[in-house]
């Protein structure tokens, strides 16, 4: 960036880098599940539905602000309640993230083409994000920023929001872990020894659409994506046992991006899409291994 | 002769449709059975129902307790987890794991000894996908053992593998059932191989279920009789 030192750079952007930093530990895992689970497609489609929720929250919040009690006189005064704007945003992703999962599961029961649904699911949200924020009075930039994955909006607030979802997404996957990747792995197998398969599949897609509706909401989509898909995929090719799968594909997260914020600062990129070009990099190395 | 399984009258299917009925079966102790059928005709059917995997639809099933380890066809199992062998066969003791609890010390003992009963001592930190197809299902045969269980249940162990593979699986079993007591019942389609394996067999056929000497159900003229046409649906003759 250009005139800004390490230090200034730092102290803008330090809610962002610790944000980013924390995803990097936590959405590479819940990644690994979705490749291994050959679902990868959704860590792709969710967040596009899920910024598709919050750009539809934009455009509804007229009348949110009107008749719901908002602690605002007007949309553009709603804008400056942060706190506020941030728990209604995440509402809506939360929202779009988990109805899109239960619609694509729903549909997946039907035994169609599951890579043609989930591609389907992607432009529709993708038109749906335009077409919203074409009629949202307020939050177009809101929206822009997120997509572009400047990460500039993350504050204390996001922050917190992140902590507490992420902590809680791992805590989960760390006491499940056994039972996530035995009913992953061998389904019939768990049944056989007494697990609650249905209940354990349901989690499995609690924590997801979590992760994906905060982590959309906080970091954007293309981060998201980033961190979801590129580590575990980069991780896949060393890992000789689940658990180093797990922890090299946090690894890699986290540098990617390290280096994505080095980049960043270097090269004066938008930092989002700088850590997910850094995380490309680590694919590279996998192109001249013999499969 | 302790019972491990036995059905009375039972009928298993999917929905409204019965596809095997009026099962009279006992599994005891010391039992080494075969499954065999022509295709479609409800062998994995049964076979679900004997692993608990179906309810039946009509008439009863007593299992003992805890009897049962199930061996799947490792052709189900996706090769892109990057599971470690030891990883799979700790997979046996889940089953007795809750919560927060560390893998005890005496399954991951046990575990390192079922991979040395298997012949695969020195392939625990091995990528389970990167192991032959027969080495693959002494290691889910392994994973089997780690509930203790009185009875193995095997999914076409020997499909897909070469000859030499094949005897040291069948090999394995017939250890594991002359010096362990553990009874074995295995679902197949290779003529040839149940013909020498086991000396008596589960005759699947049109819903139906008859137990017999392996000798006489599958005997060259019975199996003409029951295929006119061969080619149709017949288990192989390998």
């Amino acid at each position: 960036m250009e005139g800004v030192g390490w230090q200034e750079f730092f102290s803008l952007f330090r809610y962002a880098l610790i944000a980013a930093l924390l995803a990097a530990c936590v959405l590479p895992v819940v990644g690994c599940f979705l490749f291994v689970r050959r679902t990868s497609f959704h860590g792709i489609a969710l967040p596009q539905l899920a910024l598709a929720g919050v750009a539809l929250g934009f455009a509804l919040l007229p009348w949110c602000v009107r008749h719901l009690g908002w602690p605002a006189a007007d949309p553009q005064a709603a804008l400056d309640s942060k706190h506020a704007l941030m728990n209604y945003s995440l509402s809506w992703a939360g929202l779009f993230s988990f109805g899109g999962l239960a619609v694509l599961l729903a549909l997946g029961r039907r035994g169609d083409n599951e890579i043609g649904r989930v591609a389907a699911a992607f432009a529709i949200a993708n038109a749906s994000i335009y077409i919203f924020t074409r009629w949202a009075p307020v939050g177009k930039a809101e929206v822009d920023e997120l997509l572009q994955g400047e990460l500039s909006y993350v504050g204390i607030h996001e922050l917190h929001t992140l902590l507490v979802v992420l902590l809680l997404v791992l805590g989960v996957l760390f006491l499940f872990h056994r039972d996530l990747v035995l009913v992953s792995f061998d389904r019939e197998m768990s049944r056989v020894l007494g697990k609650r398969v249905l209940a354990f599949e349901a989690l499995l897609l609690v924590l997801t659409g979590l992760t994906v509706a905060v982590g959309t909401m906080i970091l954007g989509p293309t981060l998201l994506f980033g961190l979801l898909i590129l580590p575990p995929l980069a991780a896949r090719l060393y890992a000789k046992s689940m658990l180093a799968y797990f922890f090299l594909a946090a690894g890699f997260g986290v540098l990617q991006v390290v280096l994505g914020a080095l980049a960043g600062f270097r090269i004066d990129l938008p930092l989002g899409p700088a850590m997910v070009g850094c995380g490309a990099l680590l694919l590279v190395p996998g192109l001249f291994r013999r499969p | 002769m302790v019972t491990l399984l036995k059905l009375e009258q039972a009928g298993f299917g999917y929905g409204s449709k019965m596809v095997v009925s009026g099962v009279d079966l006992t599994v005891d102790a010391g039992d080494f059975l075969g499954i065999v059928g022509p295709n479609g005709a409800g062998k994995t059917t049964l076979f679900r129902g004997l692993l608990g995997l179906l309810q039946p639809q009509c008439g009863r099933i007593e299992r003992a307790p805890g009897a049962i380890g199930y061996v799947p066809q490792r052709e189900n199992l996706d090769p892109i987890y990057p599971v470690s062998v030891a990883e799979v066969v700790h997979m046996g003791a889940y089953g007795r794991l809750r919560g927060l609890r560390g893998f005890p010390r005496v399954d991951r003992e046990r575990a390192a000894q079922l991979l040395v009963r298997v012949g695969l001592a020195d392939k625990g930190s091995a990528a389970f996908a990167s192991l032959s197809g027969g080495q693959r299902q002494r290691v889910l045969i392994a994973r089997a053992l780690m509930k203790n269980p009185q009875l193995l249940l095997l999914d076409e162990p020997t499909s897909g593998v070469d000859r030499g593979a094949q005897q040291k699986i069948l090999e394995l079993l017939h250890d594991l059932h002359a010096r362990e007591h553990i009874a074995v019942l295995l679902v197949s389609h290779q003529v040839s191989m149940l013909r020498s394996a086991v000396e008596e067999v589960l005759w699947v056929s049109d819903g139906r279920v008859r137990r017999g000497p392996t000798r006489e159900i599958l005997a060259p003229e019975n199996l003409d009789r029951v295929y006119e046409d061969a080619s149709s649906g017949a288990p192989e003759e390998d």
